[in-house]
C-alpha cells in the first residue's frame, strides 16, 4: 500500500506543484493520476519515486517510511515518459541494468533479462541499441527493465503518450494484461481521460496541485463531484448550463424541467453528457422538458455524430451538444429537440455534485 | 565576377544571348577559379612537402628540392644527448596534462550543467577570459615566482600543473556544453534502480560523453605538445625539456639553423600527433557539439 498523508512540494519562487494531498493506494491496484499538464501529477510521480523530495508530508510504502530514503532503497521502478533506455548498450545490458546494480552475477542477470524479454516478445532484440528499436519496442524494453527489477511499485510517467495514436491502442490493451498477471502495484501518470479511464482501477484527476475526486473510472464518469471534473472527464465534453431552481422546477436554457426531490432553490447548473440524451427533429408531444435549438454543427465521430445545437433565445445564448447515432444526423440550420434521459443529468451548486435529475 | 547593376542584368535577359560570348566567358571563369584552387593548396602544402623531404635530403635548405636521399640526419640527431629523450619529455607533459584536464573538467563540468549554481555561467566566462591570461606571457613572472616557492622548478609536474590549468576553463566550458546536451532522464532512470552517484558517472555519463572526453584530450596533448614558453621558462635541465625547447637548440655555436637536424626533429616531433588524431578520429570521431543522437 502507498499512502500519502499532508504532501506538499512548493519549488522555489512559490509554486505550490502539491498542495496538502491525503492519498491511500491498495495493493495491486493499478491507479491513474490524471490532469492537465502542470496540474502536478508528474511533480507527485517523481516524489513517490523520491526523485523530488516533499516540503512537508509523509510517504509510506507498505509500512515504511519512505519520505527521506532515496529513491534507489524504495523498492520502486519507474519508466520514463521518454522511456530513457541507455543508448550505449543494448538491450541485454539495458534490462539487466538494475540487477548490475544489486551486484547479480553476469550470467544470472543476462539469464534473467533474457527470460523477462522473452515474456514481452522481445527476444530477437537482444543485441540491439535502443536506437535501432521502434517506439513500441523501446517501451517494452524499459516496460522489462522496470519488471527485472523486481519492485513492490511501478511508476510510469505518461507510458503511452510516446507512441502514434494506432499503437498506442494496442500498448494499452498490452499494459493493462501486463499489470494483472503481475499484480504489483502501479501508479501512472497521464493527461489523456480516456487512457486513465480504459487503464486504471482507480483515478485520481488533479488539479493545481490538489486532487479533484478519487474513484473508479464509472464513479469518476458517471457521478463527476464537481464541474472541474465534470468538464474533464468524457471524451466529449458534458455540457454545463446555468440555471435556477424556481417555484419547484428547474429552468435551464429555456427548458423547465422536474426538480428532484431535497433541491433548495437558487441558482444551479446542469451537467449533461451530450450521449445521455436523444434528439428529435419535431416537439416531443405534450412534454415541455426538452431543449431547443437550430442545428449549428455536425461533427462526424466514426459510429455517431456530434451535433451543436444553438440556442435561439437571446438571454440565454448557450451550446448543446449531442451525441446522434449513425444516420439520425439533422440538416445544419434545421431546428431539434433534446430530451434528456432520466436520471442522467447531474446538479452542482457552489461546484458541488448536489444529485442527478 | 562582379555584376553590374541590375539594369544591366535586365538588359542582358531581354536580348537573345549571344552564346560565343557567354561560353568564352564562363570557360575563363572555370579555369580561373580551378587555377586558384589548385594554387591555394600548393601554397600550404609546401611546408608539408618540405618536411616529408627535407629530413632525408643530404643538404637540406629552407626550399623544398627533389631529396638527395640519406638518413645521415636521422644518425647525427641520434647522437643529439636531448632529442629522443626530449620526445618523451613531451609525452610526459602532454600526457600528464591531458589526464589532469580531462578528469578535473569532466567532474568540473558535470557537477557545474547537474546543479544550478548562482551565477554559473557569470563565473564559466570569467574563468574563460582569464585562462588566457593565466599561461598566457603576462603571467609569467608570478608563475615562475609560485613555482619557485613551491619547489615545482625543473619538475615536469610543474610544467604539467601550468599548462592543465590554462587549458582547464575551455575544456570544462566544452565538456559542460556536452552534458548539458545529455537528458537528466537517463541518470533519473539509474537512481531509481538504486545506482550510486560514482556508478552513474561510470556506468551513463562518461560513456555518453565519450566523444567529448577523446575530443579534449587530443586538444590538450595538442596544446602542450607545442607548447614553448612555458616549460622554456619552468625548466633549467635540458634532460626534461620537452620537444619544442629542444628544437630551439639545434644550432651551430655561429647561431646558423642546423637544417639537416631540424627538418629530421621536426618529421619525429609532428609524427605522434598526427598519429594520435587519425587514431582518435577513427575511433571516437571528432564532435564538438554535444547531445546524443536517440
Amino acid at each position: 500500500m502507498i499512502s500519502l498523508s499532508g504532501l506538499t512540494k512548493e519549488f522555489p519562487g512559490g509554486v505550490r506543484a502539491i498542495d496538502s494531498l491525503d492519498l491511500e493506494i491498495a495493493d495491486g491496484e493499478f491507479f491513474a493520476l490524471l490532469g492537465p499538464s502542470g496540474c502536478g501529477k508528474t511533480t507527485l510521480l517523481r516524489t513517490i519515486a523520491g526523485l523530488e523530495t516533499p516540503t512537508s508530508g509523509n510517504i509510506r510504502i507498505g509500512a515504511v517510511d519512505v519520505t527521506r530514503l532515496p529513491p534507489g532503497r524504495r523498492d520502486v521502478a519507474m519508466v520514463f515518459q521518454d522511456y530513457a533506455l541507455f543508448p550505449h548498450m543494448d538491450v541485454t545490458a539495458n534490462i539487466a541494468y538494475p540487477l548490475r546494480i544489486k551486484k547479480v552475477p553476469r550470467a544470472a542477470r543476462e539469464a534473467k533479462a533474457a527470460e523477462t524479454a522473452s515474456r514481452l516478445s522481445l527476444s530477437e532484440l537482444l543485441g540491439r541499441r535502443p536506437g535501432q528499436l521502434s517506439g513500441g519496442q523501446q517501451q517494452r524494453v524499459a516496460l522489462a527493465r522496470a519488471i527485472a527489477s523486481h519492485p513492490t511499485v511501478f511508476l510510469f510517467d505518461e507510458p503511452l503518450s510516446n507512441l502514434d495514436a494506432r499503437l498506442r491502442l494496442e500498448a494499452r490493451t498490452f499494459l493493462k494484461r501486463l499489470q494483472r498477471e503481475l499484480a504489483v502495484t502501479t501508479v501512472f501518470v497521464t493527461h489523456d481521460q480516456g487512457e486513465a479511464l480504459a487503464l486504471a482501477d482507480r483515478i485520481a484527476v488533479m488539479s493545481a496541485g490538489r486532487i479533484m475526486q478519487v474513484g473508479t473510472p464509472s464513479e469518476v464518469f458517471q457521478r463527476p463531484a464537481n464541474t472541474f471534473v465534470a468538464a474533464f472527464i468524457g471524451s466529449t465534453p458534458m455540457n454545463l448550463l446555468p440555471g435556477r431552481a424556481e417555484n419547484g422546477a428547474l429552468h435551464v436554457a429555456g427548458a423547465v424541467l422536474p426538480l428532484p426531490p431535497g433541491v433548495r432553490e437558487g441558482p444551479i447548473v446542469y451537467g449533461l453528457r451530450p450521449e445521455y440524451a436523444d434528439l428529435t427533429q419535431s416537439p416531443p408531444l405534450g412534454r415541455n422538458d426538452a431543449f431547443t435549438g437550430k442545428v449549428a454543427v455536425v461533427e462526424n465521430l466514426g459510429t455517431a455524430h456530434l451535433v451543436t445545437l444553438e440556442s435561439p433565445s437571446a438571454e440565454a445564448n448557450h451550446l448543446l451538444q449531442v451525441v446522434v447515432p449513425e444516420g439520425e444526423e439533422p440538416g445544419l440550420g434545421t431546428p431539434a429537440w433534446v430530451t434528456p434521459r432520466p436520471g442522467r443529468a447531474l446538479l452542482y451548486r457552489d461546484d458541488e455534485l448536489l444529485t442527478s435529475a | 565576377m562582379i555584376r553590374g547593376d541590375p539594369v544591366i542584368r535586365g538588359d542582358r535577359g531581354t536580348r537573345p544571348p549571344s552564346t560565343g560570348r557567354d561560353y568564352t566567358r564562363h570557360a575563363l571563369g572555370t579555369i580561373g577559379r580551378a587555377t586558384l584552387l589548385a594554387v591555394l593548396p600548393a601554397f600550404f602544402a609546401l611546408p608539408l612537402l618540405w618536411l616529408a623531404s627535407a629530413p632525408f635530403d643530404a643538404h637540406p635548405s629552407i626550399t623544398t628540392s627533389v631529396p638527395e636521399f640519406t638518413l645521415a640526419n636521422f644518425r647525427s640527431l641520434l647522437e643529439n644527448p636531448y632529442a629522443l629523450s626530449s620526445l618523451r619529455n613531451s609525452l610526459i607533459q602532454a600526457g600528464g596534462s591531458a589526464a589532469i584536464v580531462v578528469v578535473l573538467a569532466a567532474l568540473a563540468a558535470y557537477a557545474l550543467s547537474r546543479v544550478r549554481v548562482p551565477g554559473r555561467d557569470a563565473l564559466l566566462y570569467v574563468l574563460l577570459l582569464l585562462s588566457s591570461v593565466v599561461t598566457g606571457t603576462a603571467a609569467m613572472v608570478p608563475l615562475f615566482e609560485l613555482a619557485t616557492r613551491l619547489n615545482l622548478i625543473d619538475t615536469h609536474l610543474g610544467v604539467i600543473l601550468t599548462l592543465s590549468g590554462g587549458l582547464l576553463p575551455a575544456a570544462i566550458f566544452i565538456l559542460k556544453d556536452f552534458m548539458d546536451g545529455t537528458p537528466t532522464s537517463y541518470e533519473e532512470s539509474a537512481r531509481v534502480f538504486g545506482a550510486s552517484p560514482l556508478q552513474i558517472l561510470g556506468h551513463i555519463v562518461i560513456p555518453l560523453v565519450r566523444p567529448g572526453l577523446a575530443t579534449i584530450a587530443v586538444w590538450a596533448v595538442a596544446n602542450v605538445w607545442g607548447s614553448f614558453l612555458q616549460p622554456f621558462i619552468l625548466l633549467r635541465d635540458p634532460g626534461k625539456a620537452p620537444g619544442a625547447v629542444i628544437l630551439y637548440t639545434l644550432y651551430t655555436e655561429g647561431g646558423a639553423p642546423r637544417l639537416d637536424l631540424i627538418s629530421a626533429f621536426s618529421l619525429l616531433y609532428s609524427l605522434p600527433v598526427v598519429v594520435m588524431y587519425v587514431f582518435v578520429s577513427r575511433r571516437y570521431g571528432f564532435r564538438f557539439h554535444g547531445g546524443i543522437k536517440r
